[in-house]
């Protein structure tokens, strides 16, 4: 029985590599603070994710009574504005009536000043009228007196100057020629 | 060597994947504040008809018309007019001619004291000063107005109520009545006796016009206020009115 001696390795060759399990554990122990890590890294955002969860249910709380205070405050003013409205319309109304109101006394002010201008006018043409009427009245009784007196003097001719008489005729003819146009004048005013 | 540097690629991702990270995750919540100051609201309008109201609740073109009373020595009759600064105004030559008496009141019924009247040599037109204030008085436009532009005449007519009258510039034409110098104004807005020296105004409220006349076809015939102005700018083109009761 022949031993066949062991075979040297030849030069340039190294030892081949361990099985791959031989490692294991060593890598296992390397990963094992990453994931530890990690782990806190998770936890620390979870924990941040949870306050930050917390404060926004919080500050929309908050929100949504300020939301419901002014929507109340809204509904308030606006009620106070359609009350406001109202009485502004009222008040306009009121303003219509009381210009309108003031233009009709301006108005009637206006008319009575007119009247009364007109009421004065026509006394001073009643009082010219009644002045004009006495005149004529005087002018036809001075024309009435020398007609009579002119009536005496003819009854007794004899006893005055013929001349004279014309003379006296004539004067008593002017001075009832100017009272009848006068009256004539008159009963035309009147009559216009 | 090649140990040591894949910790370090690993914790540098790790940082970066985590800074990164913070930018993405919500921030907390800014506090409630104790007062909201509300935003300021552009464009809000102001209530309908308020520039028209003045503080007693009449218009412009009310406060400036005045209603001429003419007492004369054997009658009566009754004209308007308008202010063109505190203390006079402006109405007809015929409105305050043969006059005894002149009385203005206004559009509230105050009477204003009158202190002279003048008229012009070559138009219908008169200037009265007042010794009271009057209540307003308008813009007179720059230049005469074009055929088809609004009018409004405010006056007295038939010596009632104040009343405001609207229409359109006809055109022009030469003065039927010859009070005028040159050409006079034609509108279709309605006048009646009373109205002479109403102002007509245009649709900014200047004085573009005096009404003297009304023609046969109910229009209404106007100094334009380019002769107004002229009128005006002349100190000789007015003297004193002569009254009926004499000097």
């Amino acid at each position: 029985m022949t031993t066949t001696p062991p075979v040297p390795p030849p030069t340039g060759y190294s030892s081949p590599p361990p099985p791959s399990g031989a490692g294991g554990p060593r890598h296992r122990a390397g990963a094992a603070p990453w994931l530890a890590a990690v782990l806190v890294l998770a936890l620390v955002l979870a924990g941040y994710l949870w306050v930050t969860t917390t404060q926004w249910q919080r500050t929309a709380g908050e929100w949504e009574a300020e939301a419901h205070r002014y929507a109340s405050e809204a509904a308030t003013l606006e009620q106070q504005l359609d009350g406001a409205n109202a009485e502004l319309a009222a008040a306009r109304d009121q303003l219509a009536t009381a210009t309108g109101r003031i233009s009709e006394l301006a108005n009637e002010k206006a008319q009575l000043g007119d009247e009364n201008v007109a009421s004065r006018q026509h006394l001073d043409y009643q009082a010219r009228v009644s002045e004009a009427a006495a005149k004529v009245a005087v002018a036809l009784g001075q024309c009435v007196d020398a007609q009579d007196q002119l009536i005496g003097y003819l009854e007794d001719a004899d006893a005055y100057d013929a001349a004279d008489l014309t003379r006296f005729k004539n004067q008593v003819g002017d001075l009832c020629d100017k009272a009848s146009d006068a009256n004539d004048a008159l009963q035309q005013e009147l009559a216009s | 060597m090649r140990r040591g540097t894949r910790p370090a690629a690993v914790l540098a991702a790790l940082i970066a994947v985590t800074t990164a990270g913070c930018g993405v995750l919500p921030p907390l919540p800014e506090p409630v504040p104790s007062e909201i100051v509300p935003s300021p609201v552009a464009g809000l309008e102001p209530a309908e008809d308020s520039d028209s109201i003045s503080p007693d609740g009449f218009d412009a073109v009310q406060r400036m018309a005045v209603r001429v009373r003419n007492v004369g020595c054997d009658e009566l009759s009754t004209g308007s007019g308008f202010a063109i600064d505190e203390y006079t105004l402006i109405t007809n030559k015929h409105v305050v001619a043969d006059s005894d008496n002149l009385q203005v009141s206004t559009y509230d019924g105050r009477d204003i004291d009158v202190g002279t009247a003048a008229t012009a040599g070559l138009a219908d037109l008169a200037i009265v000063r007042t010794r009271d204030p009057l209540p307003s008085y308008p813009v007179l436009a720059e230049s005469d107005p074009e055929q088809g532009d609004d009018v409004t005449i405010a006056g007295y007519p038939s010596g009632g109520e104040l009343t405001i009258s609207s229409g359109r510039v006809i055109g022009s034409t030469r003065d039927p009545l010859n009070a005028n110098l040159g050409e006079v104004l034609v509108t279709d807005a309605k006048v009646e006796p009373g109205s002479s020296g109403s102002a007509a105004l245009d649709d900014q409220g200047r004085v573009i016009g005096v009404v003297y006349a009304k023609t046969a076809d109910d229009d209404s015939l106007l100094v334009p206020i380019s002769t107004v102005r002229e009128m005006l700018a002349d100190a000789a083109a007015f003297e004193d009115v002569a009254t009926c009761a004499g000097p």
